[in-house]
């Protein structure tokens, strides 16, 4: 019985874990992004090489933050990888010649800076950080 | 190659002139890696070391140089240096191209390009990026990598999706010319037993690859397709000289793989058929083929943000060899752990139990003859950045 309830719990924190990381960061795009909200499954996408365009046709470009808290937060709601885990898949590409690395910030207000400034540009950050004038990005 | 550098290097020029951007808006990135490892063998010397005594001599490191002028527009070079054993230490270029991706369902790069076959291929040089210090040998021996790892040419690649219930099809459709040196470690068993290639040889081939990703997270399935063409290249044997002619043949590869937040699992199976001939001066021709069909299955498990752990089993025959031959089978039991210090430091420690002797050893290294099993003790030390 006992047994039952820790398995019971660990499925939980599973599900609810992701949700916790999601409410921790913001998703936020240049004004020029058409799309208000964008699925996981987008993100990940872009955020893994896999796609340079959201569902809608808006042509994005990602931005990392560099390696902390927020971005922990960041690939565990939307890739499912740890930082360096994450890092190395973008290298492989690099090494391969399939891909750049995304550009990377080190500060939220850094990150919000050129968000604003770059055409499709789309980036994450700490939940309480300013973002004015950058589109906030809803997750579906 | 001399052409392909020259274009790349004006193709930058023309785009930053155009649109007279700064180095900034170049994006210009360096990247490189470099990698130690140590490898101990009981038995026989693998890979032209002398690793019955415990070697040091696998050395590689590589930087990378890339540029994107305009956003669709990207261009790089990548050379690497490499020391394995009796082979290599020499410095490489490992590819050079430039790759314009028109939107996510077509681009093309064109240049020296990694041949986009397999599950592995492309990265099977890239040792920061994968869990093993070795990669399974029946299906990507390290010895001769060469030949399958690159060509000049083109790629055309792209994606579909097929909505929420049918995945996303990846293709890559790729041809151009394939060129081996004469020492390159593919002609190391030909080279030992006194027949060179002082030209090398250089094949035409064209292929197709196909990954789709299926509606079920993290799962993927694909085949690959490679047809190379006919090729001779000159062959000395002594004082006899002559052809070495390998004939057209196709090299088709199956694989799949499932990975989710912690634990990854994957397979591969390929089968080469190569019909080949010798004609020296003075000799009689000589004719054979190779067949060979091999297969590994993988995995990996999380086991902490840092420590992965792994495991693999691969076996390969060539049926063309004679059945009592201890070369004509190659198995390989492998144990493996990788440890991330950060994202820029690793290392790996990796336990091989082979069984045969199809890959990795070589007659130099081994003047007694070959025994039937090999275990071999891989320990690897890498930094990335």
């Amino acid at each position: 019985m006992k047994k039952i309830w820790l398995w019971m719990a660990a499925a939980i924190c599973m599900m609810v874990l992701p949700g916790i990381a999601r409410a921790q960061v913001l998703l936020i795009a240049n004004p020029s992004v058409k799309a208000t909200g964008v699925s996981k499954g987008e993100i990940r996408d872009v955020f893994t090489g896999n796609a340079t365009s959201l569902h809608d046709g808006s042509k994005v470009i990602p931005v990392l933050l560099k390696s902390g808290e927020t971005t922990n937060a960041f690939l565990a709601a939307f890739i499912g990888k740890s930082d360096a885990a994450f890092r190395a898949s973008w290298r492989s590409l690099v090494f391969s010649g399939q891909g750049s690395m995304p550009k990377q910030e080190d500060t939220d207000a850094a990150m919000v800076e050129y968000v604003l400034h770059t055409s499709g540009a789309v980036g994450y950050v700490g939940k309480s950080a300013a973002h004015d004038g950058v589109k906030v990005l809803q997750v579906r | 190659m001399r052409r392909i550098l020259a274009f790349l290097i004006l193709a930058v020029c023309v785009e930053a002139g155009a649109h007279a951007q700064s180095l900034d808006d170049l994006n210009i990135q360096i990247h490189g890696y470099a990698t130690q490892s140590f490898v101990y063998t009981n038995n026989n010397n693998i890979f032209t070391m002398d690793s019955s005594g415990g070697s040091l001599q696998w050395t590689e490191a590589v930087v990378n140089v890339g540029a994107t002028p305009v956003p669709k527009l990207r261009i790089g070079v990548q050379a690497r240096y490499m020391l394995l054993g009796n082979i290599g230490n020499a410095i490489t270029l490992d590819w050079a191209a430039a790759d314009y991706k028109v939107n996510d369902r077509i681009g093309f790069r064109f240049g020296k390009v990694k041949t986009p076959t397999g599950l592995l291929n492309e990265i099977q040089d890239i040792d920061p990026s994968y869990q093993w210090a070795l990669l399974p040998q029946g299906v990507y021996p390290l010895l001769s990598r060469n030949s399958v790892l690159s060509h000049e040419g083109g790629i055309v690649y792209g994606d579909a999706r097929m909505g929420s219930k049918g995945g996303r099809l990846q293709y890559w459709g790729f041809a151009g010319v394939r060129s081996l040196p004469g020492n390159d470690g593919y002609f190391l068993n030909q080279t030992e037993s006194g027949e060179t290639l002082p030209n090398g040889i250089s094949f035409k081939l064209a292929g197709l690859t196909l990954r789709w990703q299926l509606p079920i997270r993290g799962l993927m399935i694909g085949a690959s397709e490679v047809n190379q063409r006919s090729a001779s290249g000159l062959l000395v044997y002594g004082p006899y000289t002559g052809t070495q002619q390998t004939k057209e043949f196709n090299q088709p590869s199956y694989f799949g793989k499932y990975e989710n937040d912690k634990l990854m699992v994957a397979g591969e199976y390929i089968r080469l058929t190569v019909p080949f001939s010798v004609n020296l001066t003075g000799l009689p021709a000589q004719g054979g083929y190779l067949d060979q069909r091999a297969w590994y299955a993988m995995s990996t498990y999380k086991a902490t943000s840092k420590l992965s752990v792994g495991v693999y089993d691969t076996q390969s025959v060539d049926r063309a060899s004679p059945v009592s031959s201890s070369s004509r089978r190659f198995f390989d039991w492998v144990i493996n752990g990788r440890y991330d210090f950060n994202e820029f430091l690793y290392a790996k420690a990796e336990e091989h139990f082979m069984r045969g002797t199809e890959f990795g050893f070589d007659q130099t290294m081994n003047p007694n003859g070959l025994k039937p099993n090999t275990d071999t003790l891989v320990m690897k030390v890498g930094v990335s950045f």
